[in-house]
């Protein structure tokens, strides 16, 4: 999601210390070792996988470490349907799908929730009943199907093809293949014994029926592959054919594996090789060039706008019908609600209350409280004096889409620390940004502290940390001096940071060479972003039982405290360049 | 050292402060006030449009058989309704009348300028960005952020903890476990979260910024 600048992103070096494992040639440790060096580029393509906003972060107390989205471990806890907020029993789920069966559907044409209106004049609301988009006004009277009643929708669904003709249920398929099969030996006995004609026996038949629905299709060749398995009770473990694992077969199959004295037996014999379906009531569907030929004219008929999208024709069950008179409302998707674990240690980071009303959580570990959130902003023109801090609302807002090229500017990064113990931070960046439009960068105090997270009382109470002088860091000709601090509170601490944006053409003669190649080259998307990599670096002594430190006094002097550091890359946007 | 920028002292401030610390506007058009109740520290800004006067009209049977004004607009505490926009009760056609209903609007809500609401009902910690618009009977629930430019169709619920966007509004992602978390008191000082340069955080406790508006 695009945040609007400027931004904060985290880096989760997850994927890189995955790699480094002990077992390493020396090469490979050099490799890393360079790695290490090399600063974090933001325009890498993997550096999309390890950039966060920190709400999204979790931290692990154990590891000591941030935990993004990849590496941490979701367990379902229960699923539920966005619509009605009912839960789905995870029963259900399995035997129904991951989709509502209570009256919740989505439009097959703008996905927004669809609602049950009556089609009755005479304001009584009786059936019969539609599905209707209150947001393109689609629904499925467009594709012939009105409901009896206005609740169990899914039911009466389940039952309508479009059109209005109900659709076989199991039993009456199974009944019907049944009776073609019959009739189709029959007739092949009879042709066999009478003329021995090697013409295919059931084309002729089969020409005249309607071309069959996806569902008997899959019925069909389900049928198939049952009758299959049961023919055979298969010895080859490695059979290709078995596709139900809950199947008597596929657990003979899996017996076989793991007990020898049968499975050498077994091997001896060669297993009979299983045969694909090879007629329609075994769920063959071959290829109808005619269907081809009458999608074509309808299309020439009707127009592309008959046609479906590939996004609308995703969302379908059948995903290969190609026109509007085919779609079918689409039941909501199930939504979940899933605790969080540490992937190395398996510790709960985040774990939800189960009830789908709740929006509270039994346990919830962010990085927010355990590393110092880092902000940036624009520094008011620092050539006038400084502003009074109150209102700042009354200053004309900066531009953060139209940075302009080579004309250095002032920003404040802001470093607010959650931990109850004082921290120091050390900050780095590279000079000049990576990318091809280079901009330099300069952090004018890189080491500074950052005050406890005390309670917000006691730096009312003690006035001890007034405000700096912010004439002292501005001298006499306006320039901010290097090494001090910008200004500071209870627990934040703000530093300048001067950014000379990069060009985005070359100039010539201007600090900056004119590569040949590179100038006729165009610039890539997003190459006038402007996005500083800030590795930050904090030192604190805690006290060393972790668990007590974000509950006990930092002052209930345990005696007890461990130096502790943590350091990670942050990726700080700062907005855009704008083109001259 | 004299402020180079001193607010011009308006004869009356911009806002009416009522008892309770709502702020209202005086650029604010407001309709049937006694049918709209606030919170408290709410914020009502310039350009706002509340459609008090679109009140459910159905006789509300009441045990002591008085008269009770039926509420039409109810907004909870420290939530911000930014400039422009138009809050209207959803009404519903039966039998040849038109049918309003009352609307619930939850605390710590932050609604984006320019945004035409319709909701039955938003509930607490949800962030709306700008121009949104939300069509009649929508419910929307718990720590929701709406993006900029959406239109969310009429009768959609938006479950806890979803991003939603586009037109229509389609759910686009889940907020992170820290959304509305303000970072261990980082309430003095500047910049943090989505609300880049202000003191408080989307989906968070907006009582610094009601505080902040003058």
């Amino acid at each position: 999601m695009a945040q609007p600048f400027p931004y904060t992103y985290y880096a989760c070096d997850c994927y890189d210390s995955n790699n480094t494992t002990s077992s390493k040639r020396a090469s490979q440790i050099l490799a890393a070792a360079e790695e290490e060096d090399r600063t974090f580029d933001p325009r890498s393509p993997r550096s999309n996988y390890s950039l966060y906003p920190l709400e999204h972060l979790l931290y692990c107390e154990d590891c000591q470490q941030i935990r993004c989205p990849r590496c941490v471990l979701e367990e379902t806890l229960n699923w539920y349907c966005p619509s009605c907020l009912f839960e789905v029993p995870s029963s259900v789920v399995k035997s129904d799908g991951n989709r509502c069966t209570r009256n919740c559907y989505n439009c097959p044409i703008c996905t927004s929730p669809m609602t049950v209106n009556s089609l009755d004049t005479s304001n009584d609301n009786g059936p019969p009943y539609i599905l209707a988009c209150p947001y393109c006004h689609w629904s499925t009277v467009e594709i012939g199907i009105e409901f009896e009643k206005h609740t169990g929708i899914s039911s009466q669904l389940a039952r309508i093809a479009n059109g209005g003709k109900p659709i076989p249920t199991q039993k009456e398929r199974d009944k019907e293949r049944e009776r073609r099969k019959e009739l189709g030996s029959r007739k092949r006995d009879g042709r066999d014994v009478l003329s021995h004609s090697e013409d295919s026996p059931s084309t002729d038949t089969e020409r005249d029926d309607p071309p069959p629905s996806h569902d008997d299709v899959f019925s069909n060749l389900g049928a198939f592959y049952k009758a299959q398995i049961e023919a055979q009770t298969p010895s080859n473990p490695f059979s290709p054919h078995d596709i139900t694992f809950s199947s008597p077969s596929a657990y003979n199959r899996i017996m076989n594996l793991y007990s020898n004295t049968s499975s050498k037996r077994n091997k001896r014999q060669k297993p009979a090789p299983m045969r694909e379906a090879a007629s329609l009531i075994e769920g063959l569907t071959v290829h109808n060039p005619s269907a081809d030929a009458a999608a074509i004219e309808r299309i020439k008929k009707e127009g592309w706008a008959a046609t479906l999208s590939p996004a609308q024709k995703l969302t379908q069950i059948n995903p290969n019908i190609r026109f509007e008179s085919d779609l079918r409302p689409i039941a909501t998707l199930l939504c979940t609600k899933r605790s969080k674990r540490c992937r190395s240690c398996r510790h709960i980071l985040s774990k939800p209350e189960s009830k789908i009303t709740s929006t509270r959580y039994k346990i919830k570990l962010l990085a927010l409280n355990h590393i110092p959130r880092l902000s940036i902003r624009a520094l008011p023109s620092t050539a006038t004096m400084p502003p009074p801090p109150s209102s700042s609302t009354q200053q004309p807002q900066f531009n953060y889409n139209a940075l302009n090229s080579g004309i250095p500017t002032h920003f404040l990064l802001h470093l607010s620390n959650p931990l109850f113990d004082p921290i120091r931070v050390t900050l780095a960046t590279p000079s000049t940004t990576p990318g091809k439009v280079q901009s330099r960068v300069t952090i004018l105090c890189p080491q500074f502290e950052v005050g406890a997270n005390t309670d917000v009382w006691d730096d009312a109470l003690s006035s001890s940390l007034s405000p700096i002088k912010r004439g002292s860091i501005i001298n006499a000709d306006g320039q901010i001096e290097a090494g001090k601090i910008w200004d500071r509170g209870r627990n934040w601490t703000s530093v300048v940071i001067e950014v000379v944006p990069g060009f985005l053409k070359p100039v010539a003669g201007f600090g900056q060479q004119v590569d040949g190649a590179d100038g006729e080259e165009e610039l890539g998307e997003d190459e006038d972003v402007l996005e500083i990599p800030v590795f930050v670096r904090i030192e604190f002594e805690a006290d060393v039982n972790a668990e007590e430190r974000g509950l006990g006094d930092a002052r209930g002097s345990k005696g007890e405290r461990e130096r502790r550091e943590e350091a990670f890359w942050t990726v700080v946007g700062v907005g855009k360049i704008a083109g001259m | 050292m004299s402020r180079p920028t001193a607010r011009k002292a308006a004869p009356k401030g911009e806002y009416i402060e009522t008892d309770s610390g709502n702020k209202v506007s005086r650029r604010s058009a407001i309709t049937g006030t006694a049918n709209i109740t606030l919170g408290g520290r709410t914020v009502i800004m310039a350009d706002v449009v509340l459609r008090g006067d679109l009140h459910p009209t159905r006789a509300v049977p009441s045990s002591s058989g008085k008269e009770v004004t039926p509420t039409s607009i109810s907004i909870g505490r420290c939530t911000v309704i930014s400039t422009g926009s138009v809050i209207k009760p959803p009404s519903r056609i039966s039998r040849g009348q038109t049918h309003y209903y009352p609307m619930k609007i939850g605390d710590n809500v932050f609604v984006g300028p320019n945004c035409t609401i319709s909701a039955i009902s938003i509930s607490s910690h949800v962030h709306i960005g700008a121009n949104v618009t939300i069509h009649p009977f929508a419910l929307i629930k718990e720590n929701v952020k709406i993006l900029p430019n959406t239109v969310v169709p009429a009768n959609m619920v938006i479950s806890s903890g979803s991003v939603v966007g586009g037109r229509p509004a389609r759910i686009v992602g889940e907020v992170g476990e820290g959304w509305g978390v303000s970072g261990g008191g980082a309430g003095t000082g500047l910049g943090v979260g989505g609300g880049s340069e202000e003191k408080w955080v989307e989906g968070g406790d907006l009582r610094e910024l009601v505080r902040s508006i003058k």
